[in-house]
């Protein structure tokens, strides 16, 4: 706090000058150049415009259908993580099970570390393409999160009505019933439901491997230039997500609120 | 949770309220449920090609990783541009985009409805649009990050300047200041540490978000990952998840420790 300002510019410095280097250097690895970079809005100007206008039939046979299934799988992977969550959250709670808690919560990072398209890796082969697979790996991999947070929600609680609880002769089947669930279940479900937006955009994205859902779509359009078609994708996909992110939006204020 | 909260008027109202949600919840669930062909009793018939997949990806092919190298380093150097153009892109962004802040009311909720837009594309998406505007390679994979990063750090960073200390922009304002020297010493200043903190943040995501970009072609250790997958090599997939998992927990270690130095 009481440090001279002075000594704290070269440091800044440095680390302006590193990034930038970082920066240039990995720039250039990647391919970037001012003749292509200059190029950019051109293609993609093209490409964007071939979108227009986009293929009605198609989308009302085809994307119709994977964007419900993508809706489908993020529900389904989202309870399914949830049921999961729920015990792992209360029992990772250092406030209430201080020793269990501590080697819970680092297995719930590492959980989240594993994005949810390499799970459906395994899972494609193991249950075979389609939504099923999907809708496992997008539960497995909310475990993570899901679990973490409840937990943080159940150490940042009030402590008193456990006390009461307790000293009034409650179990710890009763501190859970009466003191721990009424407290956390409206914070709990409004994290469940922004897992829920989250997950809408995961699961459209991992039909890129099979496992269901619009992202296989947009893939194949796009491979086969069918561009129309693609806009379609692209377009349902955008309505898709602001549609849900605004209910779901809506509902968790309520939640939090009253 | 107050103590003194009035008694609920409609009782009768509230819980039958409940019963209508929780009719509608179990009713999406077991739609959900059969769209999605859940079956927890196949998952158990399966076993068998639970076990043979779980044989296939053990143990795994750790002679393989000579060739993970310089992906791993493609994927990280994604990650670098993406984050740093995209944290450029989104310091101005954000800016205009926070209300207070901007010009005119005007000015913010165009740049607001830009962002949210920019948001609603899952991040694979911006990669298979790049992928096939630029063609395939790590240039459509940091072009897509770029992309994410803006959607990210500038959303973050607009609601930081929304609730900046606005006794210090009226002091620039009283003495003379236009807009930009407004922003310059009054609003920059206050949200710079947030800004650091959120492009790191960033950082994480784009580490995490470039090792599958590959998977769509758009460069990166997911470039191997696909191979090895489509020609059913797992014993080598299983040694890229390893070392993906191994990268990214790592990195974010170092990034939180950042993170936390800043704040």
């Amino acid at each position: 706090m009481s440090r001279p300002r002075r000594s704290r510019l070269p440091g800044s410095l440095i680390v302006t000058l590193a990034v930038t280097a970082a920066f240039l250097w990995a720039a250039r690895a990647v391919g970037f150049s001012a003749d292509r970079f200059g190029g950019l809005p051109g293609s993609l100007a093209r490409m964007l415009a071939q979108f227009f206008p986009p293929d009605v039939a198609y989308g009302r046979e085809v994307v119709l259908g994977a964007i419900v299934e993508s809706i489908q799988i993020a529900w389904v992977g989202t309870l399914l993580g949830a049921v999961l969550s729920l015990p792992l959250g209360l029992f990772g709670a250092r406030n209430l099970f201080p020793r269990l808690g501590a080697w819970i919560k680092p297995v719930l990072g590492g959980i989240r570390a594993v994005p949810e398209i390499l799970l459906a890796l395994y899972f494609v082969p193991a249950v075979g393409l389609g939504a099923f697979a999907g809708a496992l790996a997008i539960g497995v991999h909310s475990v993570g999160m899901l679990g973490k947070l409840t937990a943080d929600v159940v150490e940042s609680m009030d402590t008193g009505p456990v006390e009461a609880v307790t000293a009034s002769g409650g179990g710890a089947v009763g501190v859970l019933r009466f003191a721990v669930l009424p407290q956390v279940l409206p914070e709990v479900l409004a994290l469940w439901l922004f897992r829920f937006e989250i997950n809408v955009r995961a699961s459209a994205v991992l039909g890129v491997v099979g496992a269901g859902g619009i992202g296989g779509v947009l893939l194949n359009t796009l491979r086969y230039r069918q561009f129309p078609q693609a806009g379609a994708v692209v377009l349902l996909t955008v309505l898709l997500v602001l549609t849900i992110d605004s209910v779901s939006g809506a509902i968790r204020k309520r939640l939090v609120r009253g | 949770m107050s103590v003194g909260a009035p008694p609920r008027a409609g009782r009768g109202r509230g819980a039958l309220l409940v019963a209508v949600v929780v009719a509608l919840l179990a009713l999406m669930t077991g739609w959900s449920a059969a769209g999605v062909g859940f079956a927890p009793g196949e998952l158990l018939r399966n076993l068998g090609s639970l076990r043979r997949i779980v044989g296939d990806s053990f143990p795994p092919d750790w002679a393989f990783w000579r060739r993970l190298l310089a992906p791993f380093l493609e994927t990280l150097q994604i990650a670098v541009v993406g984050s740093v153009l995209g944290g450029l892109i989104s310091l101005p962004l954000a800016i205009l985009a926070a209300r207070g802040v901007a010009p005119t009311p005007a000015v913010a909720w165009v740049h607001r409805q830009a962002m949210n837009l920019l948001r609603t594309m899952p991040d694979l998406f911006w990669a298979m649009l790049f992928a096939s505007a630029v063609g395939f390679g790590p240039f459509a994979g940091a072009l897509a990050l770029t992309v994410f990063t803006v959607a990210v750090v500038s959303k973050l960073l607009s609601e930081s300047a929304e609730s900046i200390d606005f006794a210090l922009t009226e002091t620039v304002r009283a003495g003379g200041g236009g807009w930009s020297s407004t922003v310059r010493f009054a609003v920059l200043p206050q949200i710079l540490p947030q800004y650091v903190s959120f492009v790191l943040y960033a950082f994480e995501i784009n580490v995490r978000a470039s090792t599958v970009l590959g998977l769509v072609g758009a460069g990166g250790i997911g470039m191997v990952l696909n191979t090895q997958r489509t020609t059913f090599q797992y014993q080598r997939v299983t040694l890229i998840v390893l070392a993906i998992f191994g990268v990214v927990v790592l990195l974010e270690q170092l990034s939180e420790a950042a993170r936390r130095r800043l704040v």
